[in-house]
């Protein structure tokens, strides 16, 4: 069987655009930004993997620990009742990521930066004088006739809220940074966590890298071909359901050889597992110093009403 | 279970996708215990779908298949103790390693079929680390799957199979997407396995070294029919048959005014590709 080339492919191109920069410069559309998201995750996902296997102090404590000592800080930090209690916490997971050897810029862009910031946006409202009556510390004039302010139980609620959500997303992340996905879902798994729940995150996170890539490679694919420089939102929506839908195929092609390949080892419905980690005298170590803090912060707390 | 027949047998064995997508016609074969069979054929004429009947994956719609001295049926695989028992016994190398390796770490993945198969624990933490220590992955066994190369993803699937120690292996497509070494590597590997006694059954189209891995083929055509079982070394004379079943290629190039036609291999290429022109040095296109 000998393949016949229709001339056309055989005869060079002759009316093609010179190959210089005579074109307009283009603007980064939805598609490319959404793509570059992806990118972006994976290579956070991947640097997320790295500071877990750093060798600080949070990393070597067992998930299960941490765990239990992160919602017993969380239930900790929603009961205290003072802004400077709730600082001296912030301060603490601060020297938390320092110990655990976190990239501190990233540590801090990802806790301390967007979260308090579209928190303290969304209770700044009630620092105003009707929302919550009180002393006027801040004067911001008259609205329609009446004195309006910043008051002092407005400022220090809002700032209570903003604190206590900062504490609580440092204490995540700080989780978060320091723990491998495996580890955490093992973690869950032996905190009671149903085992086909954990089992179909743990498979949904795995299969995204897999899903991603091929979005990314029919993008790439897409870019590779020559197109019209007149792009249009309604040629992005069609690349866009076009992927989707060849997506939906893939993932569907994948479920089942996934299955297949569950089942061909002896998978029944009944997924066993292996559980490994044992306490060392860290974890105990650790576990007796949260119970103290959770302790001191409640009692000073108590202490300052 | 009795061994007395063979460990495989179909006998009429069709299949077709939707129903109306064929994909197997009326297969006849045996493998006996301790046999190294490569099934061969061009793309699409079934090779995949054979191997997933024979591990008990998809069920034939015409024809009947034994295995281990039991009808291998949606039925008998739904009772719990010949389901355990068939799956103890069978491993199954996927050709998409990524659909195999499933589990959050490579050591999860090994420690899956044990786990499921009901060994005890620390026997499934003995047989995780030698295997890993066979395939040579050990510093893999934390590592996710998305971090390993497709080499490693696929050391990891066979590591995953080799565990439970099965008697059969069923294989698909074992050296595609491998590099040179790897590739030499795997072909060892099954070569010691087929050693070992275990019986092997493996879809490929790749003929290199087939007479060192197996010891008989069995030919799909793409009518997706047998055409031909027997020796690899007969299988392999059989230009007309290797032609038929889009195995071979009949190689046609210039000289001067005159073009020669012959017929071609892949390992003929590579045996001798310090003679043939340099444009037909790529083995999967050539």
């Amino acid at each position: 069987m000998a393949a016949t080339a229709p001339e056309w492919l055989l005869a060079s191109e002759t009316d093609l655009a010179p190959c210089a920069l005579t074109g307009r410069r283009r603007r980064r559309g939805f598609l490319e930004k959404t793509i570059q998201a992806t990118a972006r995750f994976l290579q956070s996902a991947i640097r997320s993997e790295e500071t877990a296997s750093e060798h600080g102090l949070l990393q070597r404590l067992d998930a299960r620990v941490k765990l239990v000592s992160l919602v017993a800080l969380l239930l900790a930090a929603a009961l205290v009742r003072h802004v400077s209690v709730l600082l001296a916490l912030l301060l603490a997971t601060l020297a938390l990521a320092v110990s655990s050897r976190l990239p501190l810029r990233l540590f801090l862009t990802r806790a301390w930066l967007y979260v308090p910031l579209f928190t303290g946006i969304v209770v700044a409202p009630a620092a105003l004088s009707f929302v919550t009556p009180g002393e006027v510390v801040v004067s911001l004039g008259h609205w329609f006739g009446h004195p309006v302010g910043l008051t002092h139980q407005g400022l220090e609620s809002a700032a209570l809220v903003v604190s206590r959500v900062t504490v609580s997303i440092s204490l995540v992340v700080l989780v978060a940074m320091t723990t491998s996905w495996p580890r955490l879902l093992a973690a869950l798994r032996t905190l009671l966590c149903p085992k086909l729940l954990v089992l179909v995150i743990g498979m949904t996170y795995r299969f995204l890298f897999t899903l991603l890539g091929a979005v990314e490679e029919m993008y790439v694919a897409r870019e590779a071909r020559p197109r019209s420089s007149e792009r249009s939102v309604r040629q992005g929506r069609a690349f866009v359901f076009a992927s989707v839908g060849a997506l939906f195929g893939k993932t569907q092609a994948l479920s089942e050889d996934v299955h297949q390949a569950m089942v061909a080892r002896g998978y029944d419905g009944d997924a066993r597992m292996l559980e490994r980690s044992r306490l060392t005298l860290v974890d105990v170590a650790w576990i007796g110093a949260c119970i103290l803090v959770v302790m001191l912060l409640l009692g000073v707390d108590r202490a300052a009403l | 279970m009795q061994r007395s027949e063979p460990l495989l047998t179909c006998e009429g064995v069709s299949f077709s996708y939707l129903g109306r997508f064929p994909a197997l016609r009326e297969l006849s074969f045996e493998v006996e215990t301790g046999e190294s069979v490569a099934v061969l054929g061009a793309n699409g004429c079934g090779k995949s779908t054979l191997l997933k009947i024979l591990g008990g994956l998809v069920f034939a719609d015409e024809g009947s298949c034994r295995a281990f001295g039991h009808e291998l049926s949606e039925r008998a695989l739904s009772d719990d103790g010949f389901s355990l028992a068939f799956r103890a016994r069978t491993g199954f190398v996927f050709q998409n390693s990524d659909a195999q390796v499933f589990s959050p770490t490579v050591r999860e993945e090994v420690a899956f079929g044990p786990l499921q198969l009901g060994l005890e624990r620390d026997e499934v933490e003995r047989r995780v680390s030698d295997a890993l220590a066979m395939l040579e992955i050990s510093e893999l066994a934390e590592r996710a799957p998305y971090q390993l190369s497709a080499g490693q993803k696929k050391r990891v699937a066979l590591a995953s199979v080799l565990v439970s120690s099965p008697e059969l292996l069923l294989v698909d497509e074992p050296t595609a997407g491998l590099d040179p070494r790897s590739r030499q590597w795997l072909l060892e590997l099954f070569g010691e396995l087929r050693g070992a006694g275990k019986t092997i059954v493996l879809a490929t189209h790749e003929l290199d070294q087939l007479e060192w891995i197996t010891n008989r083929c069995l030919v799909l055509s793409e009518e997706h029919r047998l055409i031909a079982s027997g020796p690899p070394s007969e299988i392999l004379a059989d230009f007309d048959l290797l032609l038929a079943a889009n195995l071979i290629h009949e190689h046609a190039h210039r000289d001067g005014p005159l073009v020669h036609a012959y017929s071609h291999s892949a390992a003929h290429h590579r045996e001798s590709a310090g003679r043939v022109d340099p444009g037909c040095s790529d083995r999967e296109d050539c």
